[in-house]
């Protein structure tokens, strides 16, 4: 029992959880404000793990600088998607009526185009380097120095995101759009412009989670998925839309993952996280949650 | 009910009775594409009683197959496997009504994303059975011709049809309709909605416990990992939404689309194929959202709004 | 006269067609002069028809990552038998084309594909899918056509219920004879207690199964045993229960990505048992490049090096890969499916093409193959032993067993702390 209370275990929730918040709220904008439902969003952050790995080992950029581009990038591969694909689907409204539905099997029809071509391009052996790898300790917590570098950053960002959200007019005007469509419309948020947004920067940050992953964990074409479902369980989590309880949620995911195998059994660990997504589904359902679903 | 135009039905026989002579003729490559072809007619028609007529998309059937599955190879050796396939279409069918009946209360995306939660949490529940059991994966030796396995597929593929077009046509299914169109609205006319998806539910996942059944004997081996993968669950709905229509007809001509395609281009350029798949994914979604049946067929039926 | 320099040429032109894989212009000039030079020789008209050889491969799906190297080898094969004239087939050289299918790592297409590939394409000689699954699969259909193959890429107990006679593994790490090599070596090394850690796919539990009584009956005690789902992303609270119990050795049951976890937090937290053994993963070239220093002193699963003088070609599969691919092969697949093609090769040099012959001598004969001589008993390969890897000093070396090990095992050194 006295295994619960290490940090070793604390520290490593809170990078498991860390990097779940940032897959989740860029899922979580993107849904919040067009009720679309990204499921290509672990291929992204596969797609910023490629980058962030040849930039290290054609040049020798290091991933810390290389997130930027990663970032750069996906993000505007959000906002040409958005040009392309979905300005068509939400402005269609005969798509539109049904829109949670076609927006996942649009979304499951890029996650396969990302996949196949990043198999095509890089082939499937699984690829990886090494950065930032040195130990430190903390009183009895070893950490290597790029989980400690995916913690910090992640941090950041959240923070970055949270002060956004809550000051920058673009920010608000999210928000709004994700309370009330119509009235935000109404007063003047310009609704085109902002969920062009919200596809920039719910990509971008997945681009850099995958940048950030890409120091700790080995880079496949279809290392995606997992992080898919994992932002989908969190985003549930939180309730759809809801931006910072979706964070909040994150992290609890994270301390479910670690600390309920620890108190359990570890080969209870995928039983647990979908049997706690599965209770909250039913939960919400029943409005007992808060928000309850439309 | 309406009664079955007899055009129809000539045409049914007639496919039907065609392709069971099909061993007789045609090369086992042959047999094996018409297996796999009928095995994706079969989940995809149960797919669409539940999914295409009432709304509620399911992302989770691989549940029932890899139940199907597992079924067979338990009772392996112990009952003749052609009493194991309807004991599998059974426990599926039961677990089904069990999921549901908290599960339908869901709706929309709750619900899609419930249903793989479900499926993810039962094919992690029995991978850890399966450790427990010592049982890390099982073989079944001595399983039926291919032949015979094309044969039962062809049958099951034949009652997933039937099963569709005739709750197509009932009154049963014009309620279905009623709860996609407007639930609520659906309860207040009086439409047992609880009930009826309930029944849907169960009905579509009699014959994928089947299919899973018969897939076990094919495959020889099991693994759960293997028979509740999601992949099936992902393929269903692509081939359901490429087809389109909430009637009999969606599926048959999804599942014979992407069949084709497969042949034809899997061949050679497999990440190829994948990429156009994930393409007419995308070109159905936004271009044809109501299917290839919508195309070939017209507006046969109309949609409220 | 212009006849057969047709044919000679279609055979070359098949053969660029095929060779889907970056040929350099040098290998392709060499390629065409080997195969010209045939053209001057007396007595090979028949020759320019090219023997098909089939298989599925994993390209895209589950195992898509894992299989890469077993399609790269089969590439490499089919490259160094043309570049010395093609197929020796009862004394005919012949060159061999590859005919392959993509089976999205579905057994269900493995099966079809087997089917297509013995009645459509009508291949002369087939080749294994990837993964224990994959070959089952395999395994029903080449028995109803008794069409002889000889699988690589596969390892379970349960193989031994598959009806021998037209399907064989190279493999020598059947997880029981695995955990019997495992605790010669505990023994060996003074070895008192270990933590086990298994994923719970097929393979590790299997393995697990096997060492437990042979650990108990050894009196080796086991301090912690844990299993985990496949779909594991953390393995502290596990790591921690490890490094507090202080075994002498640890032993992880694990596949590639859970291994890399292991690897990973086991130097955080500062196991130091000085016997770690990480299942699978460890020799492919992912690995070297993410973990570097970190991997000396860890053991893995494996019986082959380019090191042993004894086994003929071993050396030289090792350089014509790393010439070919620019990285070194894994050293647990690599050797198996390079196996799997040299006992092919040497039957039909013997018996020609004839099914019935093929399958006869790879029941009966022994072949000798980079990892030595090869003899099937059944389906199994009694010739070579399970063996054990260690990298010392960034090197794979073989340490067990002793018949064929290149080095002794060394004690795991301290992590590194850069």
């Amino acid at each position: 029992m006295s295994t619960l209370f290490s940090g070793q275990l604390l520290f490593a929730a809170l990078v498991v959880g860390s990097i779940y918040v940032l897959i989740a709220l860029g899922l979580n904008l993107v849904f919040g404000t067009m009720r679309l439902l990204d499921a290509a969003h672990g291929d992204i952050v596969m797609l910023g793990a490629y980058t962030s790995f040849w930039l290290f080992t054609l040049s020798g950029m290091s991933p810390l600088l290389s997130m930027l581009v990663a970032g750069a990038l996906s993000a505007g591969f959000g906002a040409a998607i958005y040009y392309g694909l979905f300005r068509r689907l939400l402005a269609n409204t005969q798509l539109s009526q049904r829109l949670e539905g076609n927006s996942l099997l649009l979304f499951f029809g890029i996650s396969i185009i990302l996949q196949n071509v990043a198999a095509l391009c890089f082939d499937t052996t699984p690829r990886a380097y090494t950065y930032l790898d040195g130990i430190i300790r903390f009183g009895n917590v070893a950490m290597t120095g790029n989980r400690i570098a995916v913690l910090i950053i992640a941090a950041v960002l959240c923070a970055a995101a949270f002060l956004f959200l809550r000051f920058h007019i673009y920010g608000l005007a999210i928000k709004a759009l994700i309370q009330h469509r119509q009235a935000a419309a109404v007063v003047g948020v310009n609704i085109e412009r902002i969920q062009l947004l919200s596809f920039a920067i719910g990509f971008g940050l997945a681009g850099l989670a995958g940048s950030l992953l890409s120091m700790t964990e080995q880079i496949t074409p279809f290392m995606g998925f997992p992080f898919t479902v994992a932002g989908f369980v969190t985003v549930i989590l939180g309730g759809l839309g809801n931006l910072t309880r979706g964070m909040a949620a994150g992290m609890f995911l994270g301390f479910v993952e670690i600390y309920g195998v620890a108190l359990t059994s570890p080969s209870l660990h995928s039983v647990l996280i979908y049997g706690v997504f599965i209770v909250v589904l039913f939960l919400q359902s029943q409005g007992l949650l808060g928000r309850r679903p439309s | 009910m309406q009664p079955v135009p007899i055009r129809t039905s000539l045409i049914f026989v007639a496919v039907i009775g065609a392709a069971s002579f099909l061993p007789q003729f045609g090369s086992e490559y042959v047999v094996a594409v018409a297996l796999s072809f009928a095995m994706w007619v079969a989940l995809a028609q149960s797919w669409t009683v539940l999914c295409g007529m009432t709304g509620y998309g399911s992302f989770g059937h691989a549940a029932f197959y890899g139940m199907g599955a597992y079924v067979q190879v338990l009772t392996w050796g112990t009952l003749s496997p052609w009493l194991s396939v309807p004991l599998a279409g059974l426990v599926s069918c039961l677990f089904a009504l069990a999921a549901g009946y908290p599960a339908l209360k869901v709706r929309g995306p709750y619900f899609v994303m419930l249903t793989f939660g479900l499926a993810e949490f039962l094919k992690f529940s029995i991978i850890g059975i399966e450790a427990t059991l010592g049982q890390f994966s099982r073989l079944i030796i001595g399983a039926p011709s291919p032949n015979a396995l094309y044969l039962a597929m062809l049958g099951l593929a034949a009652a997933a049809t039937l099963i569709t077009y005739v709750v197509s046509n009932s009154r049963f299914g014009y309620g279905l309709r009623a709860i996609r169109e407007e639930e609520q609205a659906a309860e207040t006319i009086g439409i047992p909605v609880a009930r009826y998806k309930l029944t849907a539910f169960g009905l579509s996942a009699f014959i994928p416990g089947m299919v899973g059944a018969v897939m076990a004997m094919r495959l020889s081996y099991f693994e759960p990992s293997q028979a509740f993968d999601a992949l099936i669950s992902f393929n269903i709905v692509v081939m359901a939404m490429i087809g389109g229509s909430d009637d009999a007809r969606g599926p048959l001509l999804g599942a014979l689309f992407l069949i084709g395609l497969s042949e034809l281009l899997w061949a050679r350029a497999p990440q190829v194929y994948m990429i156009v798949l994930g393409a007419l994914l995308v070109f159905f979604v936004l271009f044809a959202p109501q299917g290839l049946a919508k195309q070939l067929f017209g507006g046969a039926r109309r949609r409220a709004t | 006269m212009v006849d057969k320099l047709v044919g000679k040429l279609n055979a070359l032109a098949v053969l660029n067609n095929n060779a889907l894989g970056e040929t350099h212009m040098l290998k392709k000039a060499l390629l065409a002069l080997a195969i010209g030079s045939g053209l001057l020789l007396p007595g090979t008209a028949d020759a320019a028809d090219p023997v098909k050889v089939g298989f599925a491969v994993a390209k895209t799906g589950l195992f898509a990552g894992a299989a890469d190297g077993q399609i790269k080898i089969y590439e490499l094969w089919k490259d160094q038998v043309n570049a010395r004239g093609g197929l020796d087939v009862k004394g005919v050289k012949r060159p061999v084309e590859l005919v392959y299918y993509d089976d999205q790592s579905d057994a269900g297409k493995v099966v079809q594909i087997y089917e297509k590939l013995i009645t459509g394409d009508k291949v002369d000689l087939l080749l294994a899918p990837y993964g224990t699954s994959s070959h089952i699969a395999a395994a029903g259909v080449v028995e109803r056509y008794k069409f002889p193959m000889v699988g690589n890429t596969a390892a379970s107990v349960k193989l031994r219920e598959i009806k021998p006679g037209n399907i064989w593994f190279t493999t020598g790490q059947m997880p029981d004879r695995l955990a019997v090599s495992l605790v010669e070596l505990f023994k060996l090394k003074g070895i008192k207690s270990i933590a086990l850690l298994a994923n719970q796919l097929p393979f590790s539990l299997e393995s697990k199964t096997y060492l437990v009584p042979a650990l108990t009956k050894a009196g080796i005690e086991v301090k912690v045993s844990e299993e985990y789902p496949p779909s594991i992303k953390d393995m502290t609270a596990m790591l921690i229960n490890v490094k507090q119990a202080n075994p002498d050795a640890v032993v992880a049951f694990s596949f590639p990505s859970d291994s890399a976890i292991y690897l990973k937090q086991a130097r955080e937290l500062g196991i130091d048992a000085k016997f770690q053994f990480v299942e699978v993963g460890p020799t492919e070239a992912a690995f070297a490049k993410q973990f570097g220093e970190a991997l000396n002193g860890i053991v893995t699963m494996g019986h082959w090096t380019p090191d042993n003088k004894q086994w003929t070609g071993a050396r030289a599969l090792f350089d014509s890969y790393v010439q070919k691919y620019n990285e070194p092969p894994s050293y647990l697949n690599a050797p198996l499916v390079y196996m799997s093609c040299q006992i092919l090769e040497q039957a039909v040099a013997k018996v020609g093409l004839d099914r019935d012959a093929i399958r006869k001598t790879i029941a009966t004969d022994t072949f000798d193959t980079v990892n030595g001589p090869v003899k099937f008993e059944g389906i199994e390969n009694v010739g070579t032993p399970a063996g054990l890897l260690q990298i010392q000093g960034g090197n794979m070396t073989l340490i067990w067993p002793p018949s064929i090990a290149t080095a002794d095992f060394k004690p795991k050194p301290a992590w590194p702390a850069k």
